[in-house]
């Protein structure tokens, strides 16, 4: 800068400036390097082998940062090289740092340098120091280290061989894992076993084996885990001193030397419990092991935590059914409540608690008679009761026996045979072991009592009721049961019984309920008797476990429990009154605990009736029933399944099956109660032909008919002629006057396009002219239209067609048929159906002149003239009319006659041509045969059918001709 | 397996005389030897690396003779000699693998009691095959104790080397039993 500020005045001044300024600067700071950074002095090396940590301290100046580089001596190989900020000793200016090794300080020599450093600076390196390892050749020996480290489940641990002078390695073993090594020196080998398991209590070997020998060299490491002791608690005894325990927690795997050692406020504890003199009111537990240490503490009261030792010295005291009980205490608990707990062993165990202060003495009351029992006690603080002291030992004391209590005794009565039963004693009433029983038994007519001895184990004595009721004349009876014992002979019990005949009162049900069988009757106010309701087994028939109880005066309902009770099984309950004076029977019950299915089925039975099948089956016994029988379902098998064909009450055992055809059927009938169906009874059957009676029926009704028609027929034949006076009279013939030169001809009608029609008759008549209506069953207008648009030749049905001879007794007017219409109306003819309801007519409508057939007239059935028509022949067969045609086809008279058909007259007198065109509405040219008045006859129709009126006269006149020589 | 095998005697045993009391020393001798391999057969077991490692050979107990030949009761008088120290061998063992491991495997302590049992039992009655009325030969063990091993690996290869010289003289035992037994008449068949 001086050299710009100068810069201005000259040049060549400047020169000998800068030499200055460089030349200071240069021994400036060379003048600071050698004043500051000091090599380091005096370096020495401390090695902590069991830790593997070499502590290394030197003096190194002012300088605070250092380099500090280890290396393996022999090899001159680099283990650690960093810059380190060492801890200076204020006292005398010492630096300190400390290095963890990897491999044990042992394994190999070691050398250490440090230099100082500021910024980008450093001072030379001090004078190397070594640390010795165990292979130096000095020391040719083989070994290994460490020895005997203790590590924590998981760690690392780095192993080193150090084989003996002039040997070379072969192997390295972990337990009995080979492992890989790394040289460090010329003798020194190196392993590392990671992620150590959970070692033995001897611990895990490592060794290694040298070439040409098999000498060992080896270490041992245990692996385990740090303590971890839990549920420290102390207490007191004497109610002074205080005794601590605790649990050692998990396993540390570490044994012997290495084992976990305990200390309670720092007393050391050579057990798992530990004491102290005084109350010291809080506890610290130290657990310690090579791998770690572990703290507890505890504190309380003193009363708080007593815990009484066990009662020493007992004794027992008996009297007949009383033990006193005495004990002694270690300490003095005068002063200090208690709780006692005394255990009672016979057949059974019991516990009994007592307490009082400073209690050593109990009385246990209510024991057994003539039963030995074992006592111990033992003892806890009544008030803050902490926990029970240790039981005593036990001791050994027998009650006496003495009289035993009466029985219960009870009469039970099934039918004719009785049992005098008891109730077993329990211990508690035999007070003492039962010798047997007495039982006396005898009516006021006998002379002496019977006598029964009966051992110890039984509880009742068959008796035979008839004999016995028979030396008495009221039917009453007595008997006593006394039992005797170790102890004596009870008082006798009597049960007194009368024997009245009467059967019982209708069995009532009862529903068990989750309290029992509930019973109720009602009270007799005037009665102060007791009540005894008994129960058994309803078919059980010998010894039977007959159960009673007994109730006081007044009561009315019980509800009976025991657990006896057995599902399915029927129970009978009986009350009685006066239990101890002759008892009478009030009411009985029945009742299921649970109902189950019927264990058996009905018999089923089939039998056919015609084409019917009676189902019939018994009863299932009562035994097997297990519940209430609540009706039977009625099924027939259909394959694999069953079919419900009925739901019967219970009272209903047939059942008819009716229409039933041929073959195999399969019935079952299953029972229920409200447990469910039995399996059912099955039964089946092959059915017989049921058809026979019926077709017999209808033939002898076809019979009787058919002789009635023959009757009739021959009475008809007989009477013929009065049946002919009767029903056809002879008509005169017709006297035509004038010309006949009218036409007949059809007429054709084109009925409703139905294929019914009925032509019925018209009830009123119209007086000026006959007609036949045709009236189709619906559309009756409808069916008029469009006639004369029908084609002629169709298969639907086409008009129908009369020869409606309509005789009027006026003048004739000549008719204009449409030939047409005509030609082809006799044709639509033939495929005309009709019905006629009905005919009625006289006979002499029916004549016909009878002159010849003119040669012009000419018959022509259609050809499709339905052969149905001319089957007929024995019915009613429309007129075939007559067409006049100038076909040349000839005239087929036998077919014509072969018809046979009756003709009525057709006669139209179409009075305008309006009548004329009206004939071809159906209304108007329709009428049914039976409307025709004998009076009248069936003409055709105008004189276009004039030819056809010869025909039907020759027709008419057949007719006449078969009535006439009908005559007899 | 040491269930199997013959019940301790008791000390309170009276000695037989003559050659059934011999005869009875070589078979406790034999049984101490079997109990002794069975007892290293277990220690092998636990402890494989010894079956890489062959024993050098060297002994533990060594006995001093003043004669050159010595007769059959003056071997069974430095028997008798050795045996002790075996026992206070045992004891050492006993003592130190205690301190080191606490209890072991429930089999090998047990017949490890068994071992040293038999042992006492086999000093009681060589004692009273060759010793004196004034009590010159003791029975109690005849070792201090106080060896230095380098650390569990050491006293794992120290306890390898008491069991072998345990065997050494359990076996070494039932010989010079069976000569003094041979010598006082007895079958060569026990």
């Amino acid at each position: 800068m001086a050299c710009l500020l100068k810069s201005t005045i000259s040049k060549s001044d400047c020169r000998p400036f800068w030499v200055v300024v460089l030349l200071l600067g240069i021994s400036a700071e060379n003048t600071q390097a050698k004043t500051v950074l000091a090599v380091p002095q005096h370096v020495s090396l401390s090695a902590n082998y069991p830790t593997q940590q070499l502590s290394i301290s030197w003096f190194g100046g002012k300088a605070t940062i250092f380099e500090i580089i280890i290396l393996r001596t022999e090899f001159n190989e680099t283990v650690f090289y960093d810059t380190v900020s060492a801890v200076v000793n204020q006292d005398g200016g010492q630096h300190q740092w400390t290095w963890t090794s990897v491999e044990p300080l042992e394994c190999t020599s070691l050398s250490v340098k440090i230099c100082s450093r500021e910024g980008n600076a450093r001072s030379e390196w001090s004078e190397p120091q070594i640390l010795e390892g165990r292979d130096i050749p000095s020391n040719s020996d083989a070994q290994m280290y460490p020895h005997s480290k203790v590590v924590s489940v998981g760690s690392n641990t780095t192993f080193c061989c150090i084989v003996a002078e002039g040997m070379e390695l072969k192997k390295i073993y972990y337990g009995g894992t080979l492992m890989n090594v790394t040289r460090l020196s010329r003798r020194s080998y190196a392993t590392t076993a990671v992620n150590q398991t959970a070692s033995r209590p001897s611990g895990t070997n490592v060794f290694c084996l040298p070439h040409g020998r098999n000498v060992i060299s080896g270490a041992v490491i245990f692996v385990g885990y740090p303590p971890r002791p839990r549920k420290l608690s102390c207490e007191t005894q004497d109610l002074i001193s205080a005794v601590c325990h605790w649990d050692e927690g998990p396993d540390t795997n570490l044994q012997g030397n290495r084992t976990t050692r305990y200390s309670i406020n720092n007393r050391y504890c050579p057990q798992k419990s530990c004491g102290t003199p005084q109350w010291d009111g809080s506890w610290t537990l130290v657990a310690v092991n090579p791998l770690g240490q572990y703290t507890l503490t505890d504190s309380a009261e003193l009363d708080h935590r007593v815990c009484p030792v066990e009662p020493v010295n007992l004794t027992a005291v008996v009297q007949i059914f009383n033990v006193t009980v005495d004990w002694k205490w270690k300490y003095d608990y005068s002063n200090h409540e208690l709780v006692c707990q005394v255990e009672l062993v016979s057949s059974n165990t019991t516990l009994r608690n007592f307490s009082g202060k400073g209690l050593h003495s109990v009385v246990l009351l209510d024991l057994h008679f003539d039963e030995e029992y074992r006592v111990k006690v033992r003892c806890g603080s009544q008030k803050h009761f902490w926990k029970w002291g240790s039981w005593s030992k036990a001791v050994t004391f027998k009650t006496k026996p003495y009289v035993p209590d009466s029985p219960d005794v009870w009469l039970w009565v099934n039918r004719d045979s009785g049992q005098i039963i008891w109730k077993p004693l329990t211990r508690w009433q035999s007070r003492g072991q039962i010798k047997g029983y007495q039982v006396t038994f005898w009516s006021p007519g006998e002379n002496e009592p019977s006598v029964k001895f009966l051992s110890a184990g039984n509880n009742f004595l068959s008796v035979n009721l008839t004999r016995w009721a028979s030396f008495s004349g009221d039917n009453k009876l007595n008997a006593t049961v006394t039992v005797k014992a170790v102890g004596g002979v009870s008082r006798p019990s009597n049960v007194p019984l009368r024997l009245t005949g009467e059967e019982p009162s209708a069995l009532e049900k009862t529903v068990y309920t989750s309290s029992g069988f509930p019973l109720s009757w009602q009270h007799n106010g005037n009665s102060t008797c007791s009540y005894l309701v008994e129960w058994c087994d309803a078919f059980c028939m010998h010894d039977c476990p007959v159960d009673w109880i007994r109730l006081d005066a007044g009561k009315t309902n019980v509800s009976i429990q025991s657990a006896n009770f057995q599902p399915g099984v029927r129970y009978n309950f009986s009350l009685y009154s006066c239990p101890s004076d002759f008892p009478v029977l009030m009411r009985r019950w029945i009742g299921y605990m649970q109902e189950l299915v019927p264990s058996s089925s009905v018999n089923l039975e089939t039998t056919q009736q015609d084409c019917d099948v009676v189902l019939t089956w018994d009863e299932i016994p009562l035994a097997n029933r297990r519940g209430f029988l609540q009706g039977y379902n009625v099924y027939i098998s259909n394959g694999s399944q069953l079919i419900l064909l009925a739901n019967l009450n219970i009272g209903t055992r047939t059942y008819t099956v009716k229409g039933l055809s041929g073959s195999t059927h399969k019935f079952t009938v299953k029972a229920y109660t409200s447990a469910g169906e039995d399996t059912g009874g099955t039964a089946a059957i092959s059915m017989k032909e049921c058809g026979d009676g019926l077709i017999l029926e209808i033939l002898a009704s076809l019979g009787m008919v058919t002789l009635l028609l023959v009757t009739a027929a021959y009475f008809c034949y007989k009477k013929r002629g009065w049946v002919k006076k009767a029903f056809y009279p002879d008509i005169p013939e017709p006297k035509l006057p004038g010309d006949w030169s009218r036409t007949r001809g059809p007429l054709d009608l084109k009925p409703a396009p139905h294929s019914m029609v009925n032509i019925i008759e018209k009830p009123e008549r119209d007086l000026i002219k006959d007609a036949l209506i045709a009236i189709a069953e619906e559309e009756e207008i409808d069916a008029g239209d469009g006639i004369g648009d029908e084609p002629v030749d169709t298969d639907e049905p086409q008009s129908l067609r009369y020869y409606n001879q309509v005789v009027d007794e006026r003048p004739i007017r000549p008719r204009f048929p449409d030939s047409s219409v005509s030609s082809s109306s006799s044709v639509d003819s033939a495929n005309t159906d009709v019905t006629y309801t009905g005919i009625q007519t006289s006979c002499s409508s029916l004549v016909f002149p009878s002159d010849s057939q003119s040669p012009s007239e000419v018959f022509q059935p259609h050809h499709s003239l339905p052969v149905s028509s001319g089957d007929r022949g024995g019915g009613y067969q429309p007129q075939m009319h007559p067409v006049a045609s100038a076909s040349s086809e000839p005239l087929e008279e036998p077919q014509a006659l072969s018809s046979g058909g009756y003709k009525p007259q057709s006669s139209w007198l179409l009075d305008s041509p309006r009548e004329a065109d009206e004939k071809m509405s159906p209304t108007h040219s329709l009428g049914s045969p039976t409307s025709v008045s004998s009076s009248q006859f069936l003409l055709p129709d105008g004189e276009e059918h004039k030819e056809e009126r010869q025909a039907s006269s020759s027709a008419a006149a057949w007719f006449t001709n078969l009535l006439t020589s009908a005559k007899p | 397996m040491a269930e199997q095998e013959e019940q301790p005697l008791t000390r309170s045993e009276a000695p037989v005389p003559g050659s059934t009391q011999t005869g009875r020393a070589v078979a406790l001798a034999r049984l101490l030897q079997r109990e002794c391999s069975q007892l290293l057969q277990l220690y092998k077991e636990r402890e494989t690396f010894l079956l890489d490692h062959a024993p050098d050979g060297g002994r533990m107990v060594s006995l001093s003779t003043e004669s050159e030949e010595p007769s059959a009761e003056e071997q069974v008088q430095l028997l008798h000699s050795a045996l002790r120290q075996c026992l206070g061998l045992l004891h050492c063992l006993i003592k130190k693998e205690e301190e080191e491991w606490g209890k072991l495997e429930q089999e090998y302590e047990t017949l490890k009691m068994h071992v040293k049992t038999r042992l006492e039992r086999l000093l009681y009655t060589t004692r009273d095959l060759v010793g004196n009325e004034d009590g010159t030969l003791e029975v109690t063990p005849d070792h201090q104790c106080n060896e230095e091993v380098d650390g569990p690996f050491g006293l794992k290869m120290w306890t390898y080397n008491v069991l072998l010289e345990l065997i050494h003289w359990a076996d070494h035992a039932e010989k010079t039993l069976h000569v003094l037994h041979t010598e006082k008449g007895g079958t060569e068949e026990i």
